[in-house]
């Protein structure tokens, strides 16, 4: 403790020139006529493609939203950068807005996400095992080795329901933590029994011979809503003008995406490292524009059976009110 | 003045055999896929990298995350190693101060920089300065613990010297303590660069800031391999860049130096 808290001051100390100028504040309004400056905190993968379809065909400048997309890694830098100021939205899987609520984390979902496609065996992430693995249902994954993500989170939740579902005891699959690009090795060198990927691991694991045995999306809910975009509950109260009209630019932005999965599968190839030959294969996940409420509801059931959650979110405090 | 020439000629031997050594390596990567050692898919040809980096160098992103990488690994190595050497100085000439600091020095120099990672990120989040923290933290202490050794191997004779003509503490750290420790500086300053960029690519990796680590990461999570490994690639060019740069940064600056003058005498 005592050296945690020297090294902090010592950092501390090193740092100062360069914290300064740095202000942790949200986001003040403009000057009379200047557009809001916005960033955003995102994920390279395919379920923001709305956000930068929309910035692309002017859905949020015509809000007078000067709007600037930051990947980072995940929800671990997304959550603090919110709650700290550097990001005035967040993009985030519902799990972990469910749980930072459930430890009052001042945060508020403001527009939906990306759902699964609800379509069983065609969704955009599956479980799955090697080509010639014994293993055909969910419900044989009891007492074997699964590959998730991120333990504690979303993918756990979604293949429990899978295993559920089938008949099987989910208390008896193994869980391992693992990023989605090492799971395709894994299956093959038989480290892992089955893998939760997403694409675009799971057209390469298709491609290597893999084999889908459950669409855990589908499983956990009906058109299940994945991710979200938050805020901060206090840039919520002080700018609700802004809040209102970056969601109405995502709605734009989630509908037209939907209805040109050729323009949203271009602008995919633009911040991530996929080509354009690769991303015609994958399977897009869903953008409606609203929030599946019931699928939110039914996942934290989920959670909290898991023992995930501790109690039962207040999904109205943390949903937009209808 | 023939010296350099001559020198430059002997050492071609050892260049050419490094660059065979490189080329053995690059042969060896280029088959291991072929033959189907290696699955191909998970560790691409050394020419299919190759080529992948000929299309790396014409996108625009690509010079842009190279520029924010040398940003922050110049930011983060410029203030170590001049914190780093005030400090060494400090500590090193003023009596009491090495006593006092030793331990706290010896306590705080092994936490792994990384170890910082979570604290950063709350501190600064996805910015630069997440990074530039875990930067400086690393490398300050390659240049402190290299100034500390440099300041106290003055000649005692010198020291007893520069009393005896009454040298004041300014003349004494400009014309003695630093001609001495600057060979340990310099060192310090090439393993600090070292170690900078070690850290510059883990924070871009790990934390998402800007610069070639991010890049790396988006490549990874797009199963875009080849690009991956040739991202890598040039991460290893530039630590390799900066170290030929900084040895011979040190032939220069210490040229008058003994150990640097034995080299020279011995490759005649």
């Amino acid at each position: 403790m005592r050296r945690q808290l020297a090294a902090l001051l010592f950092a501390a100390a090193l740092l100062t020139p360069a914290a300064c100028g740095t202000t942790n504040q949200p986001s003040a309004p403009p000057p009379a006529g200047q557009p809001d400056k916005v960033n955003v905190g995102v994920i390279a993968i395919l379920d923001v493609a709305p956000i930068y379809l929309g910035k692309q065909k002017g859905f949020f400048a015509s809000r007078n939203i000067d709007l600037t997309l930051t990947t980072a890694q995940g929800g671990a830098v997304i959550v603090p950068g919110v709650q700290g100021g550097q990001f005035q939205f967040g993009f985030s899987n519902v799990i972990s807005l469910l749980l930072a609520q459930s430890q009052n984390l001042p945060l508020k979902i403001v527009c939906n996400g990306n759902n699964s496609t609800g379509v069983d065996g065609q969704d955009f992430g599956s479980l799955m095992v090697k080509g010639d693995s014994p293993i055909t249902s969910a419900k044989e994954l009891e007492g074997k080795k699964v590959a998730i993500n991120t333990l504690r989170n979303i993918a756990e939740t979604v293949v429990r329901a899978s295993v559920k579902k089938a008949g099987g005891d989910a208390s008896k699959v193994q869980f391992v933590e693992m990023p989605f690009p090492n799971m395709a090795a894994a299956l093959q060198s038989g480290q892992v029994d089955a893998a939760f990927p997403v694409e675009p691991f799971q057209t390469a694991i298709r491609d290597a011979g893999g084999k889908s045995i459950a669409s855990s999306w589908v499983d956990a809910a009906p058109n299940l809503t994945v991710a979200a975009y938050f805020t901060s509950t206090q840039t919520m109260e002080t700018r609700k003008d802004l809040v209102d009209r970056f969601t109405a630019a995502m709605k734009e932005s989630l509908a037209y995406a939907d209805s040109h999965p050729d323009e949203a599968r271009q602008i995919i190839t633009t911040y991530t490292q996929i080509t354009a030959a690769q991303v015609a294969k994958l399977t897009l996940p869903k953008w409606p524009a609203e929030i599946n409420r019931d699928s939110l509801q039914k996942l934290a059931e989920l959670a909290m059976a898991d023992g995930l959650l501790k109690a039962q979110p207040d999904l109205n405090a943390l949903l937009p009110s209808a | 003045m023939s010296q350099p020439v001559r020198a430059g000629r002997v050492g071609q031997v050892p260049a050419l055999l490094g660059a065979a050594g490189l080329v053995a390596v690059a042969v060896a990567l280029e088959l291991a896929p072929r033959l189907g050692l290696v699955p191909a898919e998970f560790m691409p040809p050394t020419s299919t990298i190759l080529a992948e980096l000929a299309r790396q160098l014409q996108r625009p992103e690509f010079w842009v995350a190279l520029r924010d990488t040398l940003v922050t690994w110049g930011i983060g190595l410029g203030i170590a190693v001049a914190a780093g050497t005030v400090a060494g100085v400090v500590i090193g000439t003023v009596p009491g101060l090495r006593a006092a600091t030793s331990s706290t020095i010896e306590f705080l120099r092994p936490i792994p920089s990384v170890a910082l990672i979570p604290l950063a990120v709350l501190l600064y989040g996805a910015r630069i300065q997440s990074t530039l923290m875990l930067v400086i933290y690393a490398s300050f202490w390659q240049m402190l613990v290299q100034v500390l050794h440099g300041v106290v191997d003055v000649d005692p004779v010198a020291r007893d010297t520069a009393r005896s003509y009454r040298l004041g503490l300014f003349a004494r750290i400009r014309y003695l303590v630093w001609p001495t420790a600057l060979p340990y500086v310099v060192t310090g300053v090439r393993l600090a660069a070292t170690v900078a960029l070690i850290l510059t690519i883990t924070g871009e990796l790990i934390i998402g800031t800007p610069g070639l680590g991010k890049e790396i990461a988006v490549a990874s999570e797009s199963n875009a391999v080849p690009p991956m490994y040739a991202l890598v690639l040039v991460t290893g060019l530039l630590g390799v860049t900066a170290n030929l740069a900084f040895r011979a940064a040190e032939r220069r600056v210490l040229a008058w130096h003994p150990a640097i003058r034995v080299e020279a005498a011995a490759a005649l």
